[in-house]
């Protein structure tokens, strides 16, 4: 039977850019939108290519790859084309979650209890995980979406009891870097450990004044100047700059961040110019305050080995045309990836 | 106690007013000076340059300042600038007027209690 994969990246317009979604908020909004997205880098990982590894391992040679609303939702009739074009089971992902799951057995568990459908569940309900059979994906012409259908039909969801985290919140995202930082789950920083729960990437630039509290994760090329503090439980990603006697503690500072100097960064997420409290949930705009900033691109640098997307993926407008018909709601492209 | 209130400044001129008012409120106040953010739109790099010179204002005097973040953005601005370290932050005049009592009462009911008074105690 041909197994299909379909993983949707939600909340971003153009998935071959979402890492680098800004957030637009209104200084001083009460409800702001959150910073972090799916995409993001967690202690050098990312979430995508930990999915990829996984529906490698079932034998899946290609998957198709896609970005949808926030919530990740999906029509069926968008899912409906995989069956016009052979597909007989379909795999669905939801890019909302990091889970240690056996992908075998979720297939092995659906093939066993007959379900059209089955969503993986875990203590917090559904993961946005789901596998179609061919005469779900053919009836899902006729109804409007995935979400629906499993708690509609009565059937038996796979439960999950292993290691999962949601990622889309600011906080759950930080409580998987802390639990990748002290081995709580299965995920390890993309680095060389440099001493007791303490990893960098490569050309990371270390000043000698420079004060590490592990568990913590330096990616590659960041540069933590003088008097500095990182950790613990930190997590400063790839080509970020922390400047002289700023504090990062509990928080994590995403890709090409710069922070100015003597700054308390606690209890927070921070992505360019923008931090996230953790605790209050507040988003500030450090710009005006000239607090923080995001660090342009360098045009010759090359990915490293961990980062999967963008280059992997060829640019939306060169996506080739498929061949079945998308929902009036589908605008996004689809893009397959060998695997 | 004294409540200055610290406006939305929009040109050069307003900001050289409104540093002048503050400062000379502070260095002629014996008693508490509250510092009103609410006015405020979320901080720029002006007004928080206008708040250490408030801060330094003080510092060696018995004068004590006081701010009020006025906002949740605010709050989040001055604990990154690592202010609430020096200066108590309040999210209303209303607790700001509260602490130095609350202070002064747990002093006298029971010393260790009074870290739990702290202004930025959840």
């Amino acid at each position: 039977m041909e197994l299909g994969a379909f993983v949707v990246v939600p909340g971003g317009k153009d998935f071959t850019t979402i890492h680098e979604v800004q957030p637009h908020v209104a200084a001083g909004s009460k409800n702001p939108r959150q910073l972090v997205c799916s995409r993001m880098p967690i202690v050098g990982n990312d979430v995508l290519r930990s999915w990829m590894d996984r529906i490698r391992k079932l034998g899946v040679q290609s998957l198709w790859l896609t970005s949808g609303r926030r919530d990740g939702t999906v029509t069926r009739s968008e899912l409906a084309g995989f069956a016009r074009q052979g597909i007989e089971r379909l795999l669905v992902i939801k890019l909302n979650s990091y889970a240690e799951m056996d992908l075998a057995d979720l297939v092995r568990f659906h093939c066993e209890s007959r379900n059209p459908v089955t969503e993986a569940h875990d203590a917090q309900g559904q993961m946005g995980i789901s596998l179609l059979d061919q005469l779900a994906l053919r009836a899902s012409e006729e109804k409007n979406q995935l979400s629906a259908a499993p708690r509609d039909s009565g059937q038996i969801p796979y439960q999950f009891s292993g290691y999962a985290k949601r990622i889309l919140a600011a906080r759950e995202r930080q409580e998987l870097v802390g639990d990748a930082l002290t081995g709580a789950c299965a995920m390890r920083p993309f680095g060389k450990q440099i001493g007791e729960q303490v990893w960098i990437g490569e050309n990371v630039k270390l000043d000698s004044s420079v004060r590490i509290l592990g568990p913590t994760y330096i990616g590659a090329r960041s540069r933590i100047r003088a008097g500095a503090t990182i950790g613990p439980f930190a997590s400063v990603e790839r080509d970020c700059v922390v400047d002289c006697g700023t504090t990062v503690e509990r928080a994590t500072v995403l890709p090409r961040t710069y922070l100015a100097p003597g700054l308390l960064i606690r209890d927070a997420v921070v992505d360019g110019g923008y931090l996230e409290h953790l605790v209050w949930g507040t988003v500030a705009d450090l710009h005006p305050a000239g607090l923080g900033s995001r660090i342009p691109r360098r045009s010759s640098r090359r990915p490293s080995s961990c980062e999967v997307p963008t280059e992997v993926l060829p640019p939306a407008d060169s996506v080739p045309a498929w061949g079945f018909a998308s929902s009036s709601g589908a605008s996004q492209p689809w893009l397959q990836v060998q695997l | 106690m004294i409540i200055l209130p610290f406006p939305c400044v929009s040109n050069a001129a307003v900001r050289r007013a409104l540093r002048k008012e503050l400062l000379s409120a502070l260095r002629g106040s014996g008693s508490p000076v509250i510092v009103d953010l609410s006015g405020c739109p979320p901080l720029n790099h002006e007004d928080i340059e206008l708040l250490l010179e408030c801060m330094a204002q003080v510092a060696g005097r018995d004068t004590q300042v006081l701010f009020v973040a006025g906002s949740r953005v605010n709050r989040v601005l001055l604990e990154v600038t690592r202010i609430p370290s020096l200066v108590p932050v309040f999210n209303s005049v209303k607790e700001a007027l509260a602490y130095p009592k609350a202070t002064v009462e747990t002093d006298v009911k029971d010393q260790s209690a009074s870290q739990a008074q702290r202004p930025w105690s959840a």
